[in-house]
């Protein structure tokens, strides 16, 4: 008796289906898995740190994201042999920004990907704001030539988007239902509220990296749940002793699934930092198709040498 | 829920081990409390029955903690099932690559002009008949268009009885260049401006009921949802063979807010249905824009042509003030702030202030007229919302709306049906006048196979 809910609704995303998990362009091009969850993870946060740079809304940055992600899935979605990372990051958000009331010119996010691929490091998650400005701008300038160039780009990977996605832009997020949430449980009185409140938002914000594709196969309310539960958790705020998350329509399964996704993203970022960090292993992620090209032709040839 | 085994809910496991300790305890106290307590859930079941405006989240607040005791203290009791918990499971839609448009037959062009090219069309495998609407691709320095993308998010999110559906979205060759997306959509017989300028009659007021209540429900959802059509019109309402109707052409479609959002473009609406604030250029709307143009259809309907069709801007307002009366700081609050009426000159006459909507009118009821005038109050504040407009008493007074089933049908001119003509010769032309030969003309077949006739008391069945 499942309710056909409203396509577009707050509550409901599409999800992946089981054809789409199991395969993806890219494997089906001859790409590894492995590099292929590197190079979607490099991806997806050099989105948000792109959107971070252009000063757009979490909310905003999120949707591109999972826009990004979606756009990889399936044996009919994009593949790393045909489309460069960088470019569909910055179509992903130049498209969700488009529709948003936050638009972003071209020349702005061409820049700021630019100003991003400058950077010596593709990880970006904790060290984008730390890590020294480069000291020469040549590196990240933008030239006319190059701007007209990878606008056409710009323009042509964002109608690639839509025609992979069935030009289905809706991205339905958890963090209204997560404070929604919060104050069904009536947590807000407690002193480290805020704190709780934070930590499930940062859970949130991690679980869109998620090499398990976590937005993708759960829907909203599922993974709100779970980041209170497991913020609860480790801040310390007594929940109620029962079985609070089926009032919010999520099963002990399905929450523990979400839990343990949630919790393995701190060993998963580090393995990506040993491997792919700064001064370490083999330097940046292959990040437009020739460098991944590339990355596959050393791995074929390393695997016939050894 | 089943037991304890989880490591999610290690004290779980233990508050219920020790439960069963002090049942084991306390066993024929227990027991007694249970009997009272099952009276009261019955008490407080049959006050919830009682209320039958309580939704489904209320009733399992209720029911929730009762069972939450149950799982806690007497998990063994035999009379007490451990019902699993029904939770709200979603179809989750899925998502898939465009299809080709390819896969669609053109059958023949609709009508080319404000709604884009639209043209009818047959799903080569199934035999369907659809409408395929091919964007125009205007601005193209800007990627894929975002009103278009707009129209394809707003059109996706309105699953409504009367709002068209959008089936998918497919794509032609030339992709890159944006110049080939089409959306297919149900195909619907007519739009009611066509249809009104083939037709001889305005509808009848009991049609014009029915019409308006479809419309307004469609307008409540959109609402409802957060959308502003900022294109209503009648060309932009479409209708089927059944009598019903559906909005379309969500082009200038868009999410809005409360508070609006600031800065939204006052280029909206086709002209004759554009609503005063806009003319007078705010950049801050919401849902009154709507119930404007509702009014103006009101209002077309009635007369079977556009009610204030202006030429430009000016003149547009001209009509309205003409219509509606002349704004003043009592009736609009605020008015003289707005961008453009800096630089209007008003007239003080008191006579040409009022409004003459209910002389304009006069077959309509008192409670139409009122209904009317509100929809067209110059002060956006004043004119009612889709659902008030739904509640008003013109639409239970006689004569009741007509029942879709009992509308007329009309020939379809998107699907290239043409009204039989019934040949009616012309009037005599000038010249010779045809004479009649009298020798070559016979009459005496006319009357010919008469006696076959059956007749009867009232009226005569003939046989042949």
């Amino acid at each position: 008796m499942a309710p056909t809910p409203n396509q577009n609704s707050q509550l409901v995303n599409p999800l992946a289906t089981t054809a789409q998990l199991s395969s993806s362009g890219s494997q089906l091009d001859g790409v590894p898995a492995d590099l292929e969850d590197s190079v979607r993870f490099a991806g997806a946060s050099l989105t948000q740190a792109a959107g971070m740079l252009l000063r757009l809304p979490q909310e905003i940055i999120a949707q591109a994201v999972v826009l990004f992600t979606r756009f990889w899935v399936g044996p009919e979605g994009g593949s790393l042999i045909e489309y460069g990372t960088e470019i569909v990051s910055a179509s992903s958000l130049y498209l969700i920004a488009k529709l948003s009331p936050y638009p972003k010119s071209p020349r702005q996010i061409l820049a700021a990907y630019a100003y991003l691929s400058s950077l010596p490091t593709s990880l970006l998650t904790s060290s984008l704001f730390s890590s020294k400005t480069p000291e020469n701008p040549d590196a990240y300038y933008l030239s006319e030539g190059t701007y007209l160039t990878q606008r056409a780009a710009l323009m042509k990977t964002e109608s690639h988007i839509l025609r992979v996605l069935g030009f289905n832009t809706h991205v339905a997020l958890p963090y209204t239902l997560c404070i929604n949430y919060l104050q069904t449980l009536d947590v807000f009185q407690h002193p480290q509220a805020s704190a709780l409140a934070k930590r499930a938002f940062a859970h949130l914000n991690t679980a869109l990296l998620s090499p398990q594709l976590l937005y993708l196969t759960h829907q909203p309310p599922a993974l709100a749940t779970a980041a209170i539960y497991l913020a609860a958790r480790e801040v310390g705020v007594q929940l109620p002793d029962n079985e609070w998350w089926e009032v919010f329509d999520t099963d002990r399964e399905e929450l523990g699934f979400l839990v343990v996704g949630l919790l393995s993203m701190e060993s998963f970022v580090k393995g990506e930092e040993e491997r792919w960090g700064e001064g370490k292993g083999r330097g940046k992620v292959p990040m437009t198709v020739e460098a991944v090209e590339a990355e596959v032709e050393r791995r074929r040839i390393l695997e016939g040498g050894g | 829920m089943a037991g304890g085994a989880s490591r999610w809910a290690n004290d779980k496991e233990d508050e219920v081990l020790e439960a069963q300790r002090k049942k084991e305890k306390e066993e024929k106290k227990r027991a007694k409390l249970e009997k009272q307590r099952k009276l009261e859930e019955a008490e407080a079941r049959r006050k919830q029955a009682a209320e039958p405006e309580s939704t489904q989240g209320l009733q399992n607040e209720v029911e929730r903690p009762v069972k939450r005791r149950r799982l806690s203290n007497e998990r063994d009791d035999g009379d007490v099932p451990d019902q699993p918990r029904r939770l709200m499971r979603f179809v989750a839609p899925e998502w898939g690559p465009c299809r080709h448009v390819d896969n669609f037959e053109r059958l023949n062009h609709i009508e080319e002009g404000s709604y884009g090219w639209v043209s009818r069309a047959r799903e080569t495998a199934t035999g369907e008949v659809v409408a395929l609407k091919k964007l125009k691709m205007d601005n193209l320095n800007d990627g894929f268009p975002v009103t278009a993308l707009r129209e394809i998010q707003t059109l996706k999110e309105s699953r409504h009885r009367h709002v068209v559906d959008l089936r998918e979205v497919v794509v032609g060759d030339t992709l890159d260049e944006f110049s080939s997306v089409f959306l297919v959509m149900e195909f619907l017989e007519h739009d009611l401006k066509t249809l009104q300028e083939d037709m001889a009659e305005p509808f009848l007021p009991s049609e014009i009921k029915t019409l308006l209540i479809q419309l307004s429900s469609a307008v409540e959802f959109l609402h409802d949802h957060w959308i502003l059509h900022r294109d209503l019109k009648t060309s932009n309402i479409l209708m089927n063979n059944r009598g019903e109707l559906k909005l379309a052409d969500f082009g200038m479609a868009r999410y809005f807010g409360d508070p609006s959002p600031p800065k939204m473009t006052q280029l909206v609406v086709t002209l004759w249905y554009r609503a005063p604030e806009l003319l007078l250029g705010t950049t801050t709307y919401g849902k009154p824009v709507d119930m404007w143009s509702v009014g103006c259809i009101f209002g077309e309907l009635l007369t079977k042509a556009p009610l204030l069709q202006g030429k430009n801007e000016v003149d547009e307002l001209a009509k309205i003030f003409e219509l509606c009366g002349i704004p003043t700081e009592d009736s609009w609050p605020g008015f003289k702030r707005l961008p453009n009426a800096k630089s209007l000159r008003l007239p003080r006459t008191p006579q040409t202030q009022g409004s003459i909507i209910r002389s304009k009118f006069p077959f309509l009821t008192g409670a139409g007229a009122a209904l009317l005038t509100s929809l067209l109050s110059l002060n956006p504040e004043r004119r009612p919302s889709a659902a008030e407009m739904l509640a008003h008493p013109y639409f239970k007074e006689d004569p009741r709306p007509k029942a879709t089933a009992m509308f007329p049908t009309f020939p379809s001119k998107a699907g290239q049906e043409k009204r039989r003509r019934v040949a009616s010769p012309s009037a005599p032309q000038r010249g010779q006048a045809p004479k009649i030969d009298a020798g070559e003309v016979d009459f005496s077949g006319i009357f010919a196979g008469r006696d076959l006739e059956e007749s009867g008391a009232g009226f005569q069945l003939k046989l042949v």
